[in-house]
């Protein structure tokens, strides 16, 4: 079937199948590291792509209609990310050591590795409401959009995130001691 | 405060993206094809057609019973099934092909192997076979054909016998409801083995042009060939001096005119141990390959992290990445456009000691390919 289009993001004309491919080719980077972004893992996120990219080929004709495709290409994925934490899935599938990401880049710092680990540690629609304001950028209403919430909800949510990491990051206090927590040699 | 660092974390994460993705964009659009097919039919679905159907299935030259039962998988006469299948022989060949439809593409990996045909390559209305190996399928209590592990490659149920194919049971295999939108037909061809093959869309047919398909689906079965010779796997690249376990443990591989070209192909040296995806099994720190003739376009894009080599008078872009993962990609190497990547933290052969001193390219003509990858 032969479309027309005079959208500026696809071929004037061509198949379903070769616009979505033409697409996908030019898009697939920034899906991955989005989705390794929210995934903090690779492989979930080549999977979570995976999905995400069967979804769009469905619905093609709504993607390639969309005034920003890759706004709906960015929801489709997001939603499908906190989709499948909500699924049991995500519950009993565990990943092999070998699959597990090492910590970020070579700054291999404990604060990094704390802050990864709070984050890790987010509910998937609070991580995905962080990833949407401070990886991607995007305003309150434009966040609020992608999760089909409100942005009151959005700012609550994030609030609520940044708080948790924050507590996560902060050291317990020992009673009695100083305001600086044990170093190793005291403990 | 926490803003920036959590801002820092992110993009840290998003840098290390590994050259070789996992996705498979034509997975992607099959699954979704299928998709389409199960809403266009259920969309379109009257008590009619639905009738209709029922009809044209009854009218089938169905010998079989009804339903096979749970656990049949292990039954049926004649040789058995293969234990599994050598990747480097694509096993499977149409004997017999609707005009003008012929391969396009196909896979093998130990447990299955694969060969679609068609006018062209991830054509809707192409025929997807899949083989799979002694003891991959079996029957669930539900009626159900599950192939493949946990979880499954495919699982569908059965909805009703199909004629016999060369003598074996075969059976219309689909979703519950609206099979047509999915439909398939599956049989062992030999014992314990079985065959499954996904009919082209069907969506909009009439319950004349759904009968149509069906018996050419059921000649084609009965004309597929096992285990006979098949047009050529051959490889633009050699690899040497490797050890002497390591084996190529599934390719995928495209017509390209009168040979199979191995486009993508992973080693192993023992059980997958990262899986299967896009038609390969990935075994950690084994290197596995993707090789196109050589395109105006450059897919080797470097990033943060990445460097810049020349080896063996080629330009090629190296990432190590947080996976962990190396990756090495060379855009034009000897008329090839090619990309040699390794999952684990210390792989066995490093991606440019592979292409530096394992890795024989030869080149963009097909004449000069090779059906052993080993050299």
């Amino acid at each position: 079937m032969e479309h027309a289009t005079t959208n500026g993001g696809f071929p004037v004309s061509g198949t379903r199948d070769d616009e979505y491919t033409e697409y996908v080719a030019a898009r697939l980077s920034s899906l991955r590291r989005l989705a390794a972004v929210l995934c903090d893992d690779w492989q979930r996120a080549d999977d979570l792509v995976q999905a995400t990219l069967t979804k769009l080929y469905v619905r093609w004709s709504r993607v390639r209609a969309a005034s920003h495709p890759d706004a709906y290409a960015r929801t489709v994925l997001v939603r499908e990310f906190i989709r499948e934490r909500r699924s049991p899935w995500s519950k009993w599938v565990s990943l092999t050591a070998e699959m597990t990401d090492p910590p970020a880049v070579t700054t291999d710092h404990e604060a990094v590795l704390d802050l990864r680990a709070a984050v890790a540690a987010l509910p998937a629609r609070q991580r995905a409401t962080l990833v949407l304001r401070f990886y991607c950028d995007l305003n309150v209403d434009q966040s609020a959009e992608i999760l089909g919430c409100s942005p009151g909800t959005v700012k609550s949510q994030t609030a609520k995130a940044l708080d948790t990491v924050r507590r996560a990051l902060t050291p317990v206090q020992n009673p009695g001691a100083g305001s600086h927590p044990p170093t190793s040699a005291q403990r | 405060m926490i803003e920036s660092q959590v801002r820092e974390l992110f993009t840290g994460i998003a840098v290390g993206e590994p050259e070789i993705s996992r996705v498979d964009t034509e997975l992607a659009r099959r699954r979704g094809r299928a998709r389409l097919r199960r809403r266009r039919a259920a969309a379109v679905a009257t008590p009619l057609l639905a009738a209709a159907t029922a009809v044209a299935i009854a009218l089938s030259v169905g010998l079989a019973p009804a339903h096979p039962r749970a656990g049949a998988a292990a039954s049926g006469n004649g040789p058995a099934a293969p234990r599994q299948f050598n990747p480097l022989a694509p096993y499977l060949s149409f004997g017999w092909l609707p005009a003008g439809e012929s391969v396009v593409m196909g896979g093998v990996r130990r447990t299955v192997v694969s060969v679609e045909a068609g006018k062209k390559p991830y054509s809707a209305h192409g025929w997807d076979l899949n083989v799979y190996a002694a003891g991959q399928c079996r029957i669930t209590p539900a009626k159900a054909l599950t192939c493949g592990a946990v979880p499954p490659d495919a699982s569908t149920h059965i909805v009703g016998p199909a004629p016999a194919v060369n003598g074996h049971r075969a059976w219309w295999v689909g979703p519950d409801r609206n099979w047509w939108a999915n439909a398939s037909l599956a049989w062992q061809y030999a014992r314990n083995g079985w065959a499954w093959m996904y009919l082209p869309n069907m969506y909009r047919y009439s319950p004349q042009q759904i009968a149509a398909v069906k018996r050419e689906a059921v000649k084609i079965a009965g004309h597929i060939r096992y285990g006979a010779p098949t047009l050529p796997l051959v490889f633009p690249a050699q690899l040497t001096r490797l050890p002497h376990n390591w084996r190529v443990s599934s390719v995928v591989y495209l017509r390209d005119g009168k040979v199979l070209r191995a486009r993508s192909y992973a080693l192993g040296a023992s059980r997958p141990s990262l899986g299967a995806d896009g038609g390969l099994d990935y075994q950690s720190g084994l290197p596995y390959f993707t090789i196109d003739p050589a395109s105006r376009k450059t897919p080797c894009s470097g990033r943060p992290g990445s460097t810049s080599e020349i080896i063996n008078g080629f330009h090629v872009v190296i990432t190590t990445d947080t996976t962990p993962r190396q990756e090495l990609c060379a855009a034009h190497a000897d008329g090839l456009t090619l990309s040699v990547s390794a999952s684990g933290s210390h792989p066995p052969i490093g991606v440019a000691s592979l292409f530096r001193s394992h890795l024989r390219l030869l080149g963009g003509n097909p004449a000069n390919w090779v059906r052993n990858p080993f050299g």
